[in-house]
């Protein structure tokens, strides 16, 4: 048998051992251990291989990033964050029809930008707002169902623990993924109060509205809440000015979480320990799916799968469209039955060599032109005026400007290769997004739902097919935002820097 | 016997949730350092915080294993078993658990002949020009926990096995 | 027919020059040689994984057959190849590829005994490209330099400036936004990080360089053992000096094409002259002093190596 047939042959495998509930992280080690043994004859390969890479893999400053982050989130629940988000949402919305739903979603979207992960977003907010919407009389299968939606919001609004694996699998600036996950995570927040309008409309009964709060309580319930603004500003905001790398501001984002924390008096040793062992349990869990898929992914490179499957997609002449398309299709269906990191580290080191050969021309020459000029012309350059009038008059017809115009501007780096530098980092941020969304599904689409689950045990009362059934409305809002994200390509990048 | 096991693996964690935090306030005081490294020339970063980052995330990385295995915290799919009959489970557990645990003695095992090819060569770190091995001897300890850790887990199912009934709760509060 | 697949592992895109002119012609020759019975499978970019730090460990520990690396990923391993590190020892890359060779093959075998060394070469010379004139040592002082080297880094701070460490890639990252002033990485690196976009002063030295890196094409032992007689001929044939020196030309040679583009982009190239080179010398030698008290903390003497590299690369350059 070919190597490349090994490899080819190892994905059905996996996914054998995936479903016989192997836990993921194993299943890859396992598949890629014994994939370096049949294409290497014997296990003295895939055993030399770890004597170093169970370290190098963890000892990662980039990944250093996850356990922070997920402490992080940690500390702002110790902090009352989670209360605080939720009454602040519920003091604007929880008077409207389904508002206590949407204050819940709102919450969620709060934590999550203070938040790395889904489950941690689901898990808190789902202690804080299930007694709520019960109390409120909304059935069993939508509160979990909100919930599950609304924890989603976690890894959508950065920081992002998805991004951040995207960010380094395909060598992207993780500061620009963040930002242009803002917008669409805006948006994911307002089509799931959307759904929830929707269903509260088709399933009259469930909902029961209390008198608006006077505007001063509103703004009270809103100043409890700076303290994650500030946080959010801080982190978000720091990485993206440059003050300090993605990790640095894990870090300061963690202290300044642990600081709230410990001035509301939430910080306690039984409060710290418990902390501690849910980092622990996460980030364990999280690396030893990265130790798996690194282990895998080497098997794999060594068959040159990737490069083949690259060669035969660019071999069949589809247009970009289509290929992107594809993919999402395919994440979608592996989303209903596989969680949204091992996705993410299974499939794109096959799907980003494809990828990355796409063009999809977003920006021109004369964009990138206009670009570095508005920038040139704010730095009061003394220029003649026919070159000035020149310049201005070729940037209104939306032209290129000549050499010796560029020149003027002191404009430098706006040659062929950095415009295809440019537009290959557009579309792995555009990509990147789409993807972070999808496999996002994955995690509220039946039967397969990570989300789901979590939500679920902690309401026993409601059976999981009850949850399934509430679940696709927002499932429809996600699919609806893609399409969005898909048509107008702009409502990612509208902030990223050429 | 399973509150030496839970307590040791909840230790470790600890110690690593510690190092976490010691790495967290280290890279604070790195980032102030340089933010104010103008204002005077003995002021700035904190020298090799790259490195001790990496040597000790790994620790904790080691250290949070243990508490995972322990209390079934690993992520897996579960919708072809949910079916099976109670022994056919039981039987697929084992398989699993006993596999886990060959895999973190493996993993135990050849991380303390990378330690120990480290401690021959000599390999320092880039700034600090500390030894490498000794990041990799505290990473060692986690592992070697983690590997005992799950062969008491496999165990269990072996006697689970034996004795047809539950010994481990089937499933775990995610929050624990 | 094809009897052997090597297995050849580095850290660089395939497209980068030292895989492009010179990995892949040593490859290419060795397929050639022997007839297509030995191939080299080729995986740029640490494709089999682990850190870049690690591809020596690789090779010893066979996961790859035949890798390349800067010596300076493994500190503390390798210590007398740091004689080509000091800075302003060398002048030109392929006498010290030379020199390295010939010093690799009378004092450094035991320190690569668990390797067998297919090459040894060092890059064109270190230039510090920074936001700000460099000229004279004391406008290094409070500059935050992304180093290369544990040489350069000691020259950086007996000079007043910060050295700060990052992986290459980070580089671009790193100067936009100003997390570093500059960075010092030869012409031929530049052009693929985009470095003339982003800077506008390039400080070249006379003379002696500022610094350079060493370089290894190392292969598994066993590997090499298996082969049978003749295909450890065709590996000999394409290996050892003469390789060497064409991989040190070839480096040094990709610096000019990188460094015409800093030139067109209007970037200032300064060049100080061979008095002004010296005075930066001169205030190197504290890190002589230092590094010869390690080496000799480490039983090697350090001056024997400095004289041995100094005559070597004299009786290249005589020769050329
Ligand atoms: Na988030
Ligand atoms: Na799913």
């Amino acid at each position: 048998m070919s190597d490349l047939a090994i490899g080819l042959l190892s994905f059905p495998a996996l996914l054998g051992l995936i479903f016989l509930r192997v836990p993921i992280g194993l299943a890859m080690f396992l598949a890629g251990f014994a994939g370096l043994v049949l294409v290497s004859g014997d296990a003295g390969l895939p055993l030399a291989r770890l004597k170093s890479e169970t370290f190098t893999t963890f000892s990662s400053y980039s990944l250093s990033i996850i356990p922070m982050f997920l402490l992080m989130g940690q500390f702002a629940s110790l902090g009352g964050m989670s209360q605080a988000l939720f009454n602040a949402a519920a003091a604007w919305l929880g008077h409207r029809r389904g508002g206590v739903a949407m204050a819940a979603v709102g919450a969620c979207a709060g934590f999550g930008a203070i938040c790395g992960s889904s489950l941690a977003t689901a898990a808190t907010m789902g202690r804080v707002a299930l007694p709520e919407l019960r109390r409120h009389g909304y059935s069993g299968g939508f509160s979990t169902a909100t919930l599950a939606a609304g924890g989603t919001l976690g890894i959508l609004i950065p920081p992002s623990v998805v991004l951040v694996i995207y960010a380094i699998l395909t060598e992207q600036n993780i500061a620009k993924l963040f930002l242009a996950a803002v917008i669409p995570g805006v948006l994911a927040a307002l089509g799931y109060m959307l759904a929830i309008s929707l269903y509260v409309r088709l399933n009259p009964g469930t909902v029961a509205a209390r008198p608006p709060l006077p505007l001063a309580a509103r703004f009270a319930a809103l100043g409890a809440v700076w303290p994650v603004l500030l946080v959010f500003a801080l982190v978000v905001g720091g990485i993206y000015r440059g003050w300090f790398t993605p990790t640095e501001g894990a870090a300061v984002g963690a202290l300044g979480t642990a600081v709230i924390a410990w001035a509301n008096g939430g910080l306690t040793l039984t409060s710290l320990t418990q902390s501690f062992m849910v980092t622990a349990r996460s980030t364990a869990m999280i690396f030893f799916i990265v130790l798996g898929a690194a282990f895998y992914n080497g098997f794999l490179a060594l068959t040159q799968v990737p490069q083949e499957v690259a060669a035969y997609v660019a071999g069949l002449g589809l247009g970009p469209l289509v290929i992107l398309l594809v993919i999402l299709l395919f994440y979608l269906l592996l989303g209903c039955l596989m969680d949204s990191l091992s996705m993410i580290l299974l499939t794109i080191p096959i799907f980003w060599p494809v990828v990355q050969g796409l063009d999809f021309g977003f920006v021109s020459m004369a964009d990138l032109h206009a670009a570095r000029a508005a920038e040139a012309l704010t730095q009061g350059l003394a220029l003649a005026p026919d070159v000035l009038a020149g310049i201005k008059g070729a940037l209104a017809e939306g032209g290129e400007l000549t050499r010796d115009q560029l020149r003027a501007l002191e404009i430098r780096g706006a040659s062929p290769g950095a415009l295809a530098r440019i537009n290959g980092e557009q579309v792995a941020i555009w990509f990147g997004i789409l993807v972070l969304i999808v496999v996002e599904v994955g995690l509220i689409t039946p039967p397969v739902g990570m989300n789901l689950f979590i939500i679920n045990t902690m309401d026993r009362e409601t059976p999981i097919s009850d949850t399934y059934r509430a679940v696709v409305y927002f499932v429809l809002s996600d699919l609806l935002r893609v399409a969005l994200l898909v048509a107008f390509p702009l409502i990612t990048l509208v902030f990223i820097p050429i | 016997m399973h509150g030496f096991f839970l307590t040791l693996s909840r230790a470790m964690a600890w110690l690593g949730g510690l190092v976490l935090l010691a790495l967290i306030l280290l890279t604070c005081v790195s980032v102030t350092g340089r933010a104010l490294s103008g204002l005077s020339p003995g002021i700035g970063p904190v020298r090799g915080d790259f490195e001790l980052i990496e040597a000790g995330i790994a620790f904790c990385i080691f250290a949070f294993l243990p508490l995972c295995q322990i209390t079934g915290g690993h992520a897996t799919v579960e919708i072809f078993t949910t079916r099976w009959s109670g022994a056919a489970n039981r039987w697929r557990q084992m398989l699993t658990d006993v596999t886990f645990a060959a895999v973190l003695i493996v993993i135990a095992i050849q991380l303390a002949a990378g330690m120990e090819s480290k401690l021959r060569s000599g390999q320092t770190t880039f700034l600090l020009e500390f030894p490498l091995w000794w990041a990799y001897g505290a990473s060692l300890a986690g592992a070697c926990v983690a590997a005992m850790v799950a062969t008491y887990i496999a165990m269990l199912r072996l006697a689970e096995l034996a004795l047809r009934r539950p010994l481990l709760p089937a499933t775990t509060d995610p929050e624990a | 027919a094809q009897e052997v697949t090597l297995k050849l592992h580095q850290f660089l895109p395939a497209q980068a020059n030292v895989p492009k002119d010179i990995l892949d012609v040593w490859a290419d020759n060795i397929e050639r040689d022997s007839g297509g019975r030995i191939a080299i499978a080729r995986y740029p970019s640490m494709q089999l994984g682990g850190a870049p730090t690690e591809l020596m460990d690789q090779a010893i520990d066979g996961v790859a057959d035949v890798i390349w690396t800067a010596v300076g990923y493994t500190p503390g391993r390798f210590p007398s190849t740091e004689v080509f590190e000091l800075p302003f020892l060398v002048s030109d890359a392929s006498a010290a590829s030379y020199a390295f060779w010939n010093l690799y093959e009378s004092d450094m075998q035991e320190e690569f005994r668990d390797v067998r060394i297919l090459a040894t070469w060092v890059h064109g010379p270190g230039v510090i490209h920074a936001s700000d004139p460099v000229l004279a040592p004391a406008d290094m002082e409070g500059m935050k330099i992304r180093g290369a080297s544990r040489q350069v880094n000691a020259l950086l701070e007996t000079l007043g400036a910060t050295p700060v460490g990052m992986p290459v890639p980070a580089i671009p990252e790193a100067l936009s936004k100003g997390v570093i002033d500059g960075t010092t990485i030869p012409w031929e690196v530049t052009e693929s990080l985009k470095i003339s976009e982003l800077v506008e002063y390039h400080t070249e030295f006379t003379g002696p360089m500022l610094y350079t890196l060493t370089f290894v094409l190392a292969m598994n032992k066993e590997a090499y053992q298996a082969l049978p007689d003749d295909l450890k001929q065709v590996v000999d044939d394409n290996s050892g000096l003469d390789f060497s020196v064409f991989a040190g030309r070839v480096q040094q040679d990709a610096d000019a094409p990188a460094r015409q583009i800093a030139l067109d982009a209007g970037n200032e190239v300064v060049t100080l002259d061979a008095a002004q080179s010296a005075e930066w010398a001169r205030m190197a030698q504290p890190v002589y002093d230092d590094w010869l008290a390690d080496m000799q903390g480490r039983g090697i003497d350090g001056q024997a190596l400095i004289d041995k590299a100094r005559a070597l690369m004299d009786e290249f350059s005589a020769a050329h």
